[in-house]
């Protein structure tokens, strides 16, 4: 049996044209497409996505744990959210720089885990505010928790929690985002999908949009 | 190619199911494409049989076929070729979701539109059978209307004799 597409060969070679080109054009589009961040959003849990839903201004925020310039423009953004509760909305995503900061992903965990129970912002602002306790430490584990118990958060949920394997999963997730998102300093903003890295050039991207919006 | 008006029934319902099955597919491959790869991998590692090194080929692999195939497909461009490699990922789908339900597996996500919410795995399955069935029809008929196949096996061959004057 012949297959009718083969039994012509100019008319072959007509097809074959047309479907390298096909393949051409969606390699292209595509690969412009996640360039582009066009591709979908990928889902964060709730208690790292603040602000209302229809926001004006959405700021996704890359950050790790360790890195001293994510504290001190954590600290901005609170401000940012403080002065546009109705017009900000804020989606915290993990970009541990594991090189440099080996107590990166975990920190982040547990902060993921303190969220589970609805305390991701306390105990967020435990591990920046004390960042330089722990980030440099060998064993930083006692710390961290100790910031359970300040926190107020269940133990023995967290441990259960930190053990689940979907928990690194989701930080190694934001990891991969932001690779994928080009990705190599932290702080990273996207402010309504443009780039801004640290809080200096967040503020200069943001500030047009607010001014717009008064 | 057949002429649009004395088209039949069968190649219309053909036409429209190899759109609607190109479309799909290439829009389930761009919206995993257009996502980190580890997103399918980890989804294609819940059905627990492939070792990850397979699951992180298939999550970097999987979504651009999907997307070649569903565009081929949609074009009307080797269609019985890209038609049969389509029903045939259609089944091997089929055999994944049907051996996790089987065994019962926590799968919440199929995967299928990367991470955009999912059905069941039972309702995953029954719609598979309706992608198939459109499969078989592009197979058969998909070619007769609108198809860049017909449209190429139309044009003169060129290049051969000259007309004498």
């Amino acid at each position: 049996m012949r297959i009718p597409e083969i039994k012509d060969k100019r008319a072959l070679y007509r097809k074959l044209a047309a479907a390298a080109a096909l393949v051409f054009l969606a390699t292209l589009g595509t690969l412009l497409a996640r360039h582009m961040n066009l591709g979908p959003a990928r889902p964060v849990p709730t208690f790292r996505d603040t602000g209302p839903a229809d926001a004006p201004i959405v700021i996704e925020e890359f950050t790790d744990f360790a890195c001293p310039a994510c504290r001190h423009a954590y600290s901005g953004v609170k401000e940012i959210r403080k002065a546009y509760p109705d017009k900000v909305r804020v989606v915290f995503k993990h970009y541990p720089l594991t090189n440099i900061h080996p107590w990166s992903v975990e920190a982040a965990m547990r902060a993921d885990c303190a969220g589970r129970q609805g305390k991701f912002e306390e105990y967020a602002n435990l591990l920046f505010e004390f960042q330089r306790d722990w980030a440099l430490e060998r064993e930083p584990r006692k710390i961290f928790d100790e910031y359970v118990e300040k926190a107020g958060l269940d133990r023995t949920a967290l441990d259960a929690c930190l053990a689940d394997p979907a928990t690194e999963r989701q930080v190694r997730g934001d990891m991969a985002e932001g690779d994928m998102r080009g990705i190599n300093a932290t702080p990273t903003f996207f402010v309504n999908g443009k780039r801004a890295v640290g809080l200096g050039q967040l503020v200069d991207k943001a500030r047009p949009l607010m001014i717009s919006l008064k | 190619m057949k002429d649009l008006k004395t088209a039949s029934f069968a190649q219309w319902a053909a036409l429209a199911g190899r759109a609607a099955l190109g479309l799909v597919f290439a829009w389930a491959g761009f919206l995993k494409a257009a996502a980190p790869a580890e997103e399918f991998a980890y989804a294609i590692e819940t059905y627990r049989l492939f070792p990850a090194w397979m699951a992180t080929l298939a999550s970097l692999t999987v979504p651009w076929a999907e997307i070649y195939l569903g565009l081929l497909l949609a074009a009307g461009l080797f269609t019985r070729i890209t038609a049969g490699l389509t029903g045939a990922l259609i089944v091997f789908f089929q055999v994944l979701l049907a051996q996790a339900m089987v065994r019962g597996l926590p799968i919440t996500s199929c995967g299928c539109f990367g991470t955009a919410k999912s059905n069941p795995i039972e309702v995953e399955l029954g719609l598979n059978f309706i992608l198939l069935a459109l499969a078989f029809l592009a197979w058969s008929r998909g070619r007769d209307l609108l198809s860049l196949d017909g449209a190429i096996e139309a044009l003169p061959s060129g290049g051969g004799e000259k007309e004498k004057p």
